[in-house]
């Protein structure tokens, strides 16, 4: 039987959240993307059990044009990813986590991207390879290398 | 030397052979170790608290609210409009007035999701703040009643284990009560 969506919605919340406030680093842009996602996820798959693999997918396909959209716009690229994060962003994140986003946006795109879904989804390797195209073999070690920059990058500050 | 291992010990992906290599070179390589130690710190500061509070999110009700509410009451609806007609042409036919019409109601579905309460009640203007019980739909988690409600606005909540006043999680539109409590607002469209 289909789980009701409110429940689903409950038990992802909070996670998924998570992932894209690593990926974002930005408190109202996450909040705009969780709202389109779970709207999108209930709209689209009304009839199908929800799963949380599908939800990730909507909210990372959503990432990417939020991003693709905003390349023309110069100041985007260094909000997000280059200077760091700026005041209003930081709004509603905690003062100690600050520094762990500051140090997630300084790595490439698709490494941010693999450690934010291993960090907060919940997910398993071969959930996580199939969402990102990568083969089972190679995302473990592609997590591992994510995982020993970010040591690098945090280490350096 | 397979430094993934680590991740994978971390993420908790290891088979039962990983496990053995993962701590057979725990015991024999003294950086392997240290590199373990302090990823699964930085783990714990990346799965730390993030956000004193997460943004709201209105989750709109299409599987579990709007499609019973279509079925519900537009598609009988539908065969009381073809009545209507049949009834008016007999009426403009005898050159009889048409009748004056009494405020038509539109029966209206109100569902909430508590499956943690053993009680749920309805109040609103349109039962004169009288509470209504609601009927729990087997152990889904869902209660429901069915009212006739007036065209207009309506102010409503619900009442749980007969402590808690809450207003639809649903309806985005509120107020506050003058009496602490806050109400939903819906608007219903008479049926003709």
């Amino acid at each position: 039987m289909m789980k009701p969506f409110r429940k689903f919605y409950i038990e992802n919340k909070e996670k998924f959240f998570g992932y894209l406030l690593r990926q974002t680093g930005n408190y109202h842009l996450s909040s705009d993307i969780m709202q389109e996602s779970f709207t999108r996820c209930l709209e689209r798959y009304a009839d199908r059990e929800e799963s949380s693999a599908l939800l990730y997918t909507i909210g990372r396909n959503l990432l990417y044009d939020h991003s693709r959209k905003s390349r023309g716009d110069a100041s985007y690229d260094d909000e997000l990813h280059g200077s760091g994060i700026d005041q209003e962003e930081t709004y509603g994140i905690k003062e100690e986590y600050q520094r762990v986003l500051r140090a997630m946006q300084k790595l490439d795109d698709e490494e941010r991207d693999i450690l934010s879904l291993v960090v907060s989804s919940g997910l398993t390797y071969r959930e996580i390879a199939k969402i990102t195209g990568n083969s089972e073999g190679n995302i473990k070690v592609k997590i591992h290398r994510s995982r020993t920059k970010l040591k690098t990058i945090l280490r350096q500050e | 030397m397979k430094d993934y291992l680590i991740s994978m010990f971390v993420d908790n992906e290891l088979d039962i052979d990983e496990k053995i290599e993962f701590v057979e070179t725990v015991h024999d390589d003294r950086f392997f170790k240290e590199e373990a130690v302090l990823l699964l710190e930085q783990e714990k500061m990346l799965q730390g608290d993030m956000v004193a509070t997460l943004p709201h999110v209105t989750i709109p009700v299409v599987s579990e609210k709007e499609s019973w509410d279509f079925r519900s009451w537009f598609l009988p609806m539908t065969g009381f409009v073809t009545a209507m007609v049949v009834v008016a042409m007999v009426y403009f036919q005898n050159s009889a007035p048409a009748p004056i019409s009494s405020p038509a109601l539109a029966e209206h579905r109100f569902v909430i999701y508590r499956p943690d309460v053993n009680k749920v009640e309805l109040v609103g203007d349109f039962t004169q703040w009288t509470p209504v019980p609601m009927e729990k739909i087997g152990e889904s988690g869902y209660w429901t009643t069915k009212i006739n409600l007036p065209q207009g606005e309506h102010r409503y909540s619900y009442f749980v284990d007969n402590d808690q006043q809450m207003p639809d999680p649903t309806v985005l539109a509120h107020e506050q009560d003058d009496f602490g409590g806050v109400n939903s607002i819906i608007r219903v469209v008479g049926s003709i």
